[in-house]
């Protein structure tokens, strides 16, 4: 079940104003000060997802990724196995956005997923993957850490 | 990916982070937005004046789920904002609204609008209530724009 579940009109020139906020942040305080800003987004905006990921439950990681990545049209798949999670994404509809508003996407704008995921796994069984495939794809993997993975076998 | 829908989830985080930065960080962040902002408003608002204003926050009401009535008079335009969706998402939020989240909007607005010519009487009412109003009008040096927080309790708040 999402904490979160927005309806309605979508307003996607939010995607420019998060290019923005990312560039601005990573500019004048580093990737540290992205790190902090988006630990604090993981794990406290999204607790249920935190809390889910430290219980070993990635369902409603997988359940938001698919909400959001249908509502806001990206081309996408998203495989689940008994190890990992994988969401291969082939169109990246916040990347087409900002191409849309003529806009180009800060050195850190990616980060939004990459760091969001690696807080996501922190103090989790799980840890994240984040493969930039190019602009406006990626291949993101929630994996059982190796830890865990070697308890199973 | 944040979902363009979550944006201001981020956002209130980063007014937090910012603020936590001591100083003037979150108030030249402001600026910079407002900057920002010019891109999509100042010439409207420069040649098209209350009228291109009107048709700039009737588009944002619909395409942000705004409850907002826009009402153009001869020499003022008037922006009441019932049911304010970017505050009411930081709210209904497990990290809590930053308690100074409203000035964000003031502090980009008020800056746009002043090098457009004109001025802005902007009321947040209380920063822990969706809601606010705004009257804009033509530069007035009788009139300087101002900010109110009209039916807040000092005190209250959150984060």
């Amino acid at each position: 079940m999402l904490r979160y579940r927005e309806t309605g009109e979508l307003h996607k020139d939010f995607h420019g104003s998060m290019n923005a906020a990312v560039e601005y942040v990573g500019r004048r305080h580093g990737r540290e000060g992205l790190r902090a800003v988006f630990k604090a987004t993981a794990q406290r905006v999204y607790r249920s997802i935190y809390e889910g990921l430290k219980r070993g439950d990635w369902s409603e990681w997988v359940e938001h990724g698919r909400y959001f990545m249908d509502r806001e049209g990206a081309e996408y798949a998203l495989a689940v196995t008994d190890d990992a999670v994988v969401m291969t994404v082939r169109t990246c509809p916040a990347v087409a956005h900002l191409r849309r508003l003529g806009l180009t996407p800060s050195e850190f704008f990616c980060d939004q997923t990459v760091l969001l995921n690696e807080a996501w796994c922190e103090g989790t069984p799980f840890e994240a993957v984040t493969e930039i495939t190019g602009e406006g794809s990626c291949v993101q993997t929630i994996r059982r850490s190796s830890k865990v993975r070697e308890l199973r076998s | 990916m944040i979902p363009s829908d979550q944006f201001v989830r981020f956002y209130n985080e980063v007014f937090k982070f910012l603020d936590a930065q001591g100083g003037d960080a979150l108030e030249e962040y402001y600026r910079v937005v407002s900057g920002q902002q010019e891109s999509h408003c100042l010439e409207l608002f420069k040649t098209q004046g209350l009228a291109g204003m009107k048709a700039y926050w009737d588009r944002i009401a619909v395409e942000e789920n705004c409850d907002m009535i826009c009402t153009l008079v001869e020499d003022r335009l008037e922006i009441t904002m019932r049911r304010c969706p970017s505050l009411s998402k930081a709210m209904d939020n497990d990290a809590g609204a930053f308690s100074r989240y409203c000035d964000h909007c003031p502090g980009w607005v008020i800056p746009v609008l002043e090098k457009a010519g004109y001025q802005c009487e902007y009321d947040m009412v209380d920063r822990s209530v969706p809601q606010c109003r705004m009257t804009i009008y033509p530069a007035d040096q009788k009139r300087p724009s101002r900010v109110l927080l009209s039916d807040e309790t000092p005190g209250k708040g959150s984060v």
